[in-house]
């Protein structure tokens, strides 16, 4: 077996040597069978002739020979191979606009397939990432879909279910980091002490924490790659040193495995203790690892039992449900629909273009007809003028998917530049990093796969097309432009028909996103969003010897940093504000009774998002003051309390009745109730898609916080005020870290990412798809006019003017297109429902979209028909007659 | 000429091929020689058949080629059997027999 697989390896690659010594063979053969006979008295010249004869033709003897060798079909392979290839290059317009079309599809599906395997379909780098779950808690009374739990809830989770095997509490927060070179504020994520074997990482360096190091307070610190290099220089001996964060002195016990940041970008990792966990109130994170074998659906009741019976312990809890959703699947939440229509647009673009050179193909083919002919004729099976047809396509295909390749590297590099690489998990005022996506194995693997799969698919086409025509006839006609027949003309205008259709299927597409990304832009998000600049600024009052302990102590600081930032050049205004709109920063809310209103059954309350602004923030941000007056620098702790609501609580919850001079009281024991003083108008704070959510704002002088985003609003490019707006902040504590630098418009950016990734890349798709049916359309168009010249001679010669032969070609063409066009608006009846959680405030079957895209779909159809028609209105009658 | 010759009936080339390499190696010519001489002329090798069937065994692995210099100093290609073509012989000989055993018996008796 193995002696036979290195002969045949032999007579393919040493094919020159093989021969040689066959002939040698041979010669050899023949030179003692000579001799033999000479030997017996024959004249040498007979002798030799008689040797010859023999052995039985040298020819046909080689023939054998070869034959006998086992690589038959590889050689003849090759042969077409480089048949092919060299009628690739003997017509080399053919050949471009084959490549270009194929390399296009094959190109744009491979990066498409790069970017959805790479995000959507990557594992976590954690253990079992697939059985993990987050689990949030919900009040749908409330309005409220993913909240996170409180410390208590974790407790009485784990302690209750059994769905899982694990359960993780985390709480994201920042830290300032100082005696390590500049103070520092770093994100940080605190974490239950099962955290290391939960999750199954091993650390670069030392370890993670141990479950006992839960009873009692260890400061001890886990530093994340990316900090542990950024700041300690990627030190082998960070492990025992230390770390001062928020003034206190942590030990580093280890450095996580910089895969970890994907999951969380955070710098630093520190445990929970026990008496930490029953102290915290809420808006934590909980993962869960399900049993092997337990579905969600299970584990999903089972909490839902536990949440009926916690809320009957808990009054707090009254109304809870919770939410578990897969962690791998919460994480592209919100850019899985514009992926997977990504995926089925780019699919639709690879089928245009296999349709468009398929028709390449026949129209060559038909050039070729005669030479298929006379092969034929002279005895060339059908089978393998199939296998010639067909190896030349595959080479085709190959040299495209090569083309391909190199377009997917580019447009790997734009879709890197759309796609954001922090998108929001909806509803929960969290976000996620995706992963950076790079051309692997897989994806050549895929290119190379798709592009044999398309050259099959236009390869096969046209072959069975030119292979079923009749010899004789084609002999016969040779010269005239009848030769594929009605068959070839009705498959050619199947494909124009149905590319038409695609394309038009695309382009309603884009057409719908396009609406829905303008009227997403457009819509009104509440404020201003052009020139603002916004970053987060927390004061240090947890570290030892803070001077922000007290709220009055904080208050003044924020005073002092705003009279500074007000000072600087170019600022029309700035605030400070507990929570940016459209940040996913963090979220606020609470519960409230409205004094005046009768009093709610036990157990039920009011909620809203609670938001504390300084007096200048409604102008800085743009939001229109609907009623009464703003807050002012007379709102301070010593005077009365009051709030400003907003107009959907105002709607929500006063109807027709005017809440200036109302009272909310918050239901907790000591508050004083708080006068409503203003209506301000309604912010979309989550996403521009859901409505505006009921939100009560406090003025912060009465509720001084310790992390607060300033927002400026600025006459100039707001990244151009940054570095004065910054040295003002300085001039006021040279110690403080301000993060989070950020525009408005970026901020916008990240919660319409979804839909401008899509409308671009649809955009594109649709563009490409025109374009390609344009080709096909003129293609065909022209080959008719090449096919009719005699027939247009004719009518000419009989009378017909130029007018009547431009409408007849552009009638046809016509005829095509409206036909496709009618496909098409079926086929996106049936399918742009598919895109509709894409769509903002357009309807997935908008019959004006539908109309304008038909017809700007037949008026390219029309300019495509042109060129070709005018030909054929040029046509001279006695040229044409005489060309036969 | 005045000994009719016999066509080979299919199938018994290579086992002709591999009793006559049994000797010693040969190259193809002498092959047919001895094939020729040894059947007293009654057998005549289609020569141009020899050597396709001489590639399809040395691919079996039953005979195995080199280069060498012939009785008449030239370069030619001898064959000489392996031990598997060896194994093969045996079988092929054996079957060969009871084949002609079998037909001879019909042809006597029916």
């Amino acid at each position: 077996m193995l002696r036979d697989m290195a002969m045949r390896f032999r007579s393919l690659f040493r094919r020159r040597a093989v021969e040689a010594e066959m002939e040698d063979e041979l010669r050899f053969h023949l030179e003692r069978q000579t001799d033999k006979y000479v030997a017996a008295g024959l004249p040498r010249e007979e002798a030799a002739r008689r040797a010859r004869i023999e052995l039985g033709g040298l020819e046909q003897v080689r023939e054998q020979y070869r034959d006998a060798r086992g690589v038959r079909f590889l050689e003849s392979l090759l042969q077409d191979a480089g048949f092919g290839l060299r009628q690739l290059r003997k017509s080399p317009a053919f050949t471009m606009v084959a490549l270009l079309t194929l390399g296009l599809g094959i190109g744009a599906n491979t990066a498409i397939f790069s970017q959805v395997r790479t995000t959507l379909f990557r594992s976590l780098p954690v253990r079992a990432s697939n059985r993990l779950v987050v689990i949030w808690v919900n009040n749908l009374e409330q309005g409220w879909s993913r909240i996170g739990p409180a410390g208590q809830d974790y407790l009485d989770w784990k302690q209750q279910s059994t769905s899982f095997e694990d359960l993780l509490l985390f709480e994201h927060g920042s830290g300032t980091v100082t005696g390590n070179g500049e103070p520092e504020q770093v994100a940080g994520l605190r974490v239950t002490t099962n955290f290391g074997t939960f999750l199954g990482v091993t650390p670069v360096l030392g370890r993670t924490f141990t479950l006992d190091e839960a009873n009692g307070r260890h400061n001890y610190a886990v530093l994340a790659y990316r900090y542990w290099q950024r700041r300690f220089a990627s030190d082998p001996l960070v492990v025992g040193r230390g770390l001062t964060l928020n003034g206190d002195a942590y030990t580093i016990i280890g450095v996580l495995p910089p895969e970890l940041n994907t999951l969380w970008a955070v710098d630093v990792v520190v445990p929970f203790d026990n008496d930490w966990l029953k102290r915290v109130d809420s808006d934590l994170g909980v993962f869960g690892r399900l049993k092997r074998g337990v579905t969600l659906d299970q584990a999903s009741s089972e909490m839902n039992v536990i949440a009926k019976r916690i809320s009957g312990v808990r009054p707090s809890r009254r109304g809870f449900g919770t939410v578990l959703v897969p962690l791998e699947t919460v994480r592209v939440e919100f850019i899985r629909p514009a992926l997977l229509l990504l995926l089925g647009a780019v699919a639709f673009v690879l089928l245009i273009a296999c349709a468009n050179v398929a028709n390449l193909m026949l129209a060559r083919t038909d050039a070729r007809q005669r030479e298929i002919a006379v092969r034929m004729a002279l005895g060339a099976g059908r089978t393998r003028l199939l296998r010639q047809y067909l190896t030349e396509s595959v080479l085709l295909g190959l040299l495209g998917g090569a083309a391909g390749i190199v377009l997917a590297l580019w447009c790997t590099y734009l879709l890197a530049r759309f796609v954001p690489s922090r998108i929001p998990v909806p509803n929960a005022a969290d976000q996620v990093f995706l992963p950076v996506v790079r051309l692997d194995a897989a994806s050549f693997i895929f290119a190379v796969l798709i592009s044999l799969v398309t050259a099959i698919l236009f390869g096969t086409i046209p072959a069975f097309v030119s292979l079923r025509c009749r010899v004789n006839d084609a002999l016969k006609e040779s010269g005239r432009g009848t030769l594929s027949g009605p068959r070839g003309n009705r498959t050619r205008s199947a494909l124009v028909i149905v590319e038409s259709a695609l394309a038009l299927v695309l382009a309603i597409g884009a057409g719908l996103m396009i609406q829905s990304f303008s009227n997403l832009v457009g819509a009104n998000p509440g404020f201003h969003p052009d020139r603002l600049l916004t970053m987060r600024i927390k004061l240090p009052d947890d570290a030892k010897n803070s001077p922000y302990k007290e709220p009055r102590q904080r208050a003044a600081a924020f005073q002092a940093f705003l009279s500074h930032v007000e000072t600087v050049p170019g600022i029309e205004a700035a605030a400070f504000a507990e929570i940016v709109p459209l940040s996913q920063d963090d979220m606020d809310m609470g519960y409230f009774v409205i004094k005046e209103a009768p009093p709610l059954a036990p157990g039920e309350h009011l909620s809203a998002d609670y938001r504390d602004v300084t007096p200048q923030y409604f102008r800085a941000m743009g939001i229109p003051l609907l009623r009464g007056r703003t807050f002012t620098d007379q709102d301070t702790l010593e005077n009365p309390r009051v709030v400003i609501i907003d107009e959907a609580l105002a709607r929500r919850y006063f109807a027709n009745r005017d809440p200036i001079g109302m009272h909310l009281q918050i239901p907790e024991a000591g508050r004083p109730d708080r006068e409503i003083v203003g209506v301000a108008g309604a912010v979309h704070d989550v996403s521009i898609e859901q409505a505006p959510r009921p939100t009560v704002y406090f003025p912060y002088l009465q509720s001084p916080d310790q992390t607060m985003s300033l927002v400026v609003r600025t006459g100039l490019p707001p990244e151009s005020v940054l570095p004065a707006v910054k040295s003002a902040i300085w001039a006021v504590d040279p110690n403080q870290p301000i993060f989070n630098v950020r525009s408005m418009d970026e901020i916008v950016s990240g919660v319409t990412s979804a839909h401008r990734v899509a409308l671009l890349a649809l955009g594109a798709f649709a563009l490409l798809a025109l374009v390609l049916a344009a080709i096909g359309i003129y293609g065909v168009t022209s080959y008719v006019v090449s096919q009719k010249t005699h027939e247009i001679g004719i009518r000419r010669a009989l009378g017909a003017l130029p007018g009547d032969m431009m409408k007849l070609i552009v009638g046809q063409g016509l005829l095509l297109s409206t036909a496709g066009v009618g496909a098409g608006l079926v086929a996106s009846f049936a399918s742009t429902r598919l895109m509709s959680a894409l769509l903002f405030g357009v309807s997935a079957t908008d019959p004006l979209t539908f109309i304008a895209v038909a017809v700007l779909l037949t008026w390219v159809a029309l300019a495509a028909c042109y060129i070709p028609a005018r030909r054929a209105a040029r046509v001279d009658p006695m040229i044409a007659l005489r060309h036969e | 000429m005045a000994t009719q010759r016999i066509e080979l009936p299919q199938g018994t080339l290579d086992l002709l091929i591999l009793k006559t390499l049994a000797l010693e190696p040969q190259h193809g010519w002498a092959i047919s020689e001895r094939v020729r001489q040894i059947s007293s002329d009654v057998l005549r090798l289609q020569q141009g058949s020899l050597y396709p069937a001489l590639h399809r065994l040395e691919r079996r692995g039953w005979i195995r080629a080199r280069w060498g210099t012939s009785e008449n100093n030239r370069r030619a290609k001898y064959y000489e059997l392996t031990a598997a073509g060896r194994k093969q012989l045996e079988a092929e000989e054996s079957a060969w027999r009871k084949l002609t055993a079998a037909v001879g018996q019909i042809l006597e008796t029916a």
